[in-house]
Parts: C-alpha cells; structure tokens; sequence
C-alpha cells in the first residue's frame, strides 16, 4: 500500500519541489498541499494522509504548532519537518528521533525519510520545541469534533478546569473538553495562568474581580461572568501576592 | 566566569582586557626579570665602564634589582584585580604609586639590613650604600622612570593586541551580518524547485544571486553610487519575490535621491532583508514594505518601513540588531558624528531611519 502525503509549506516553490519529488518515488502518491497552519490541520481532518511533509517556519500557525495539534486527532499522521535553515532546530530534532528534511531536500533522502516515518508525541514535540527555541508555548489550544479540529487561540481562555478524566476549556466561544493534563498546560501557559485550585488554571489576564467569601476564603470572578471560582487556601496567597504586583500596569 | 549572569559579568573587574599583564604568570615574570638586568646592566656600565669592578657591582646591583623588580610584581599580581575596576590612566596612576611605596620600602630594608650587618663583617660594608637618604631619593628616582616606562610599555603591547582582536572580530562580524544562511538555503530551494518548471526564470536567478554575492564580497568600506546600492536592494527583491510571490509588496520612493551620491555599499538592502525576514515574511497575509528616500541639499534620509505580526516574535527572531549594529558602525566610520540611525516601532509597524551627509562623486 502506497504512502499518502500531504505537503505542507507557505512556499509555492518548496511545495512544487516536494510534489514533483514525491511523483517520482514509488510507493507513495501526494493527497494534497496546504500554504499554512490552518489548512494544514483541515486537510489532515478531510484527508486523512498517512504522513505529513511540515515546513517549520510559516507565518500564523508554524509547523511546530501544527504538530502538537496533530496529536490530537484520533489517528495522527506520521509527521516530517522540513526546514531550510534552522541553528537550533536540527540537534533537537535528532535528540528526540524526529524525522526532518533540509531543503533543498534530496530525492533519495525524501525516500528514506518516508520510509521511516513515524508518529510523534506530545509530550517529545513540546521539547524539540523548547531545544529547538521555536514557540515554546502553542498560540493555541486544539480541541476534537468528531473527526474535526478545532483551534481556540489562548488569549480568548478564561480557565481550565480538571474534571475526572478531562479538562474543560472555558473560552470567548464556548466550552470545550480537552485531553491534556492541567500541570502540563499549567507549565506550558505560565505565568499569564495561574493556579488558583488543585482543579483549576485560570487566565490573569481575564480576572474581573477577586471577592473575599469568609475570612480567608477567596473566590474569583472571571470576565465572562459565569459562576466565581473557588480559590483553595493553598494558592490564595500566591494568587493575591501577583495581583497586587500587576496593579502598576 | 562563563556561568555568571550577564550584568554580573558587566560589572567584574574586566581582567580579560586590562592593560596590565598577569604579573602571577611566568611571561610577565620573565618580563620584569629582563627588564630588571638591562637596568642593572646601564647602571653598572654607567659607573664602571672599564674597571674590574664590574662585575661585583653588576652582581649586587642585580641582587638589590631583582628584589625591587620581583616584589613589585607581586604586588602588581595581587593588586590586578582590583586595578581593573578602574579607568586606565587612574590604574596606571594608582600601580606607579604602589609601585614607588614598594620600591621605597625595600631600599629602605635594603638599607637597614647593610647597617645592621656592616657593624659585624667589615668586607660587605663596601657593596652596601652609606648615604642613606640620597640612595633612597635615587632608587625612587630610578624607579620612577623604569616604571613608568615598563607601565607604557605594558600599556602600548594590550592596545596592539586589542586592535588587532577587535578587527578580527568586526570582520566575523560583517560576514554573519552580511550573509544569512536562512535566505541562502532558501533561495537554493526555490531555484532548485524553478529549474524544472521554469528553466529561464532559474537562470535569472542564479544571475541575481550571483550579483547580490558579488555585492556581498567586496570589501565593506568601498562606497558606491547610491543607484548601484539601491540596484543591490532590487535584485534582492527579486530573490524574494520568486519564493514568497504576492505576499511580498515593495514600494520604492526614491526618486528625489540623488543617485550620484556616494554611499558605503550594503545599506539598503540588509533594511530590505530585515524587513521580509522579521516582517513580511511572518505574516500569513503579506505586506508592502515602503522604501521612501529624500534630500535636502546636504543630508540624504532613507526609511524603510514594514508591517509586523501582531504575534510576539519568537526567540530566535529577535537577531536583527546585527545588521542594524553594522550600518551604524560603518555610517560612523564614513562619516563620524554626522550619521544617525532611527529605530521605531509602533502601532505594529517596524521603521528604520537612516541620516547621513550627501557625499558627490570626485570630480
């Protein structure tokens, strides 16, 4: 069964290189093409490919982005970086085993590449991310509708609140149910978060007011005037310590 | 050193640039014992020149030298530290103070001792001196001298040495600055994509990268007619404009520039690059980059003008202040004092000004 790609670049030039390459390798057919960020993740919805050929750099959504959004669906691609020059990207990339292509790419080193192509993790994308001193923090947060995807920019987050098993997104647009654990958004998001409860992360920059319940008992009102949140004794200091420090600006 | 937080480093003593060799290592120990004998050697030469007491003077006047030479370097060694918060002529005023006090204080032992042991053994009385006061004013006077000339000398060697470093370092400098690697492997990758599709268009390509390389090689102080500086900029644009099609706009206004003028070469077209690299080239949409030149009979102004993403730009984008440095150091070097260069930003668009005297062909 031959290989379906989907190539993705902001360049006309790079993704004609790409097709007319992959049109010459056995074994593999090009599905389609997409010139940013958010095409990218709706063909990789509607096309299902089997791997993605990512450009790190584009405007918007970069690549980097685009993968971590990628593990959300419910089969991801394989993912391949390709990059023109990037000083710190490669030695990431090779730290943890992520497939890349330096463009120009060479016919036999795509084959290959294809060959071995697998699928990344999270957790392993958010270092290469970090090493690699690409965005070290998503713009956005990416939930699953089916077998859509869709993006909540991190400035329109209220809270994140944990529930048993999942994570409620409050947001400008709704709520939403996403599967990622609220330390590991609270390390990526901090310090515009802020914890204020064991099951909850909310945005500093959306508090509308902090009310006093009881002596020493908080809760906090968000701008989107939904129900106040209780703020547990454990964070209360730290919470009203930033506040206060926040007020000059 | 290399752990220390960067304002802690900026306020270390620099020991690394000080003028004063390290005295604690054995180069500049080796220094000061030459120094020392060639001292001895004239003195003993200028009092004895041919009797056969020459010799012995020579030996003791090395004895009592390399004393004066070797305690001075000791305290020089400890002191360095210290010395090196310092400016350089106040360190060099606060080294010849020590240095005297030191010298003043071993002539001064010197002396004691030669009394003390004379009143035993009659035969050393000779090689000691008598006159204690003006054997201390001569060894200070001598001292002096010697040391301030072995400051200088000090002092002239680390200019040497810095100036060559610093040139050698502006040099690497003006390379990265020129070339960067980004634009090269990208350009590779659009004239590789163009040779199939595009035979012709691949050809001009290869042309302007060749001319913007050209451009790129030749020495950084010539100065070229502003038309050839802005020809550079367009090639450039062209490059560009193959790999990033319509999302790249440029508006040139520069027909009120004198073209004749004389600039120093690659001044518009690193802007231009910056532009695409830290603008344009961010934003999903695209943008015009605005090019507007004017004169007013004596100061030519050139500014350049992009859009930026409104998304804080990531690590790695932050470079620009390289190129930016580098036109500044040689619009300075061109003309000192009457060069200015504008940096702005606001309401999500970059702007450099650049300000610089109008300079006509030799007649």
């Amino acid at each position: 069964m031959s290989a379906r790609v989907l190539v993705v670049d902001d360049e006309a030039p790079a993704r004609d290189r790409l097709k007319r390459l992959l049109a010459e390798i056995d074994d593999c057919e090009c599905v389609g093409e997409a010139a940013d960020g958010h095409e990218a993740l709706k063909a990789c919805a509607a096309l299902e490919p089997g791997i993605v050929l990512l450009d790190v750099r584009m405007p918007g959504l970069s690549g980097m982005e685009v993968a971590r959004h990628l593990t959300t669906l419910k089969e991801p691609p394989a993912v391949i970086f390709t990059t023109a020059y990037d000083e710190y990207a490669l030695e990431a990339f090779e730290m943890q085993a992520v497939g890349y292509l330096l463009k120009p790419v060479r016919k036999e080193k795509l084959a290959r590449a294809l060959l071995h192509a697998a699928r990344i993790n999270g957790p392993s994308l958010a270092r290469v991310a970090a090493a690699a001193r690409l965005e070290p923090r998503r713009q956005h947060i990416c939930t699953r509708l089916g077998e859509q995807l869709k993006l909540i920019p991190v400035e329109d987050i209220y809270c994140f609140l944990a529930d048993q098993k999942y994570v409620t997104v409050r947001h400008a647009g709704g709520e939403d149910l996403i599967d990622e654990p609220l330390k590991a958004l609270h390390d990526e998001f901090s310090p515009d978060f802020v914890r204020i409860h064991r099951n909850a992360l909310i945005a500093e920059r959306h508090i509308a007011a902090v009310e006093k319940v009881t002596e020493g008992q908080y809760a906090v009102r968000m701008r989107d005037r939904a129900e106040p949140l209780q703020v547990s004794r454990r964070h209360a200091g730290e919470l009203l310590r930033r506040l206060r420090e926040g007020i000059p600006d | 050193m290399t752990d220390a937080a960067p304002e802690a480093r900026a306020r270390a003593p620099d020991t690394v640039t000080f003028f004063l060799p390290d005295f604690c290592a054995a180069r500049a120990t080796l220094a000061i014992v030459l120094i020392v004998e060639l001292v001895a050697f004239v003195l003993a030469i200028a009092r004895h020149a041919t009797q056969a007491s020459f010799w012995i003077d020579l030996a003791s006047l090395s004895l009592f030298l390399l004393w004066l030479g070797l305690s001075s370097s000791a305290v020089l060694c400890r002191s360095r530290n210290w010395l090196a918060t310092m400016s350089a002529p106040r360190a060099a005023a606060t080294a010849l103070g020590l240095l005297l006090l030191t010298i003043a204080l071993i002539a001064e032992i010197m002396f004691q001792t030669g009394r003390l042991w004379s009143r035993g053994l009659v035969g050393i009385a000779s090689i000691f001196p008598t006159d204690h006061a003006g054997f201390l004013l001569r060894t200070i006077a001598i001292g002096f001298i010697v040391s301030a000339l072995a400051l200088r000398y000090f002092y002239v060697s680390a200019e040497w040495k810095r100036s060559i470093e610093l040139e050698a370092r502006a040099r690497i400098h003006a390379l990265q600055a020129r070339i960067r690697p980004h634009f090269l492997f990208n350009s590779m990758n659009t004239i590789a994509s163009l040779t199939r599709s595009d035979p012709s268009r691949a050809e001009e390509a290869v042309e302007d990268l060749a001319d913007l390389f050209r451009a790129n090689l030749s020495d950084a102080r010539t100065r070229i007619p502003l038309k050839e500086e802005l020809e550079v900029a367009r090639i450039y644009q062209r490059i560009e404009q193959l790999r990033l099609g319509d999302r790249l706009q440029v508006r040139w206004n520069v027909e009120d520039m004198p073209m004749r003028a004389l600039v120093p070469s690659l001044l518009v077209q690193p802007l231009l690059e910056n532009a695409v690299y830290h603008g344009i080239e961010t934003l999903p949409q695209g943008g015009t980059v605005t090019v507007t030149g004017s004169f007013d009979g004596s100061m030519i102004e050139l500014e350049v003008r992009n859009p930026l993403s409104s998304v804080p730009a990531t690590k790695e984008r932050r470079g620009n202040r390289i190129a930016l440095d580098n036109i500044r150091q040689r619009l300075d070097l061109a003309w000192p004092g009457q060069s200015r260069v504008e940096v702005t930003q606001e309401g999500g668009e970059y702007r450099v000004l650049l300000a610089f005297p109008y300079e006509g062909p030799a007649a």
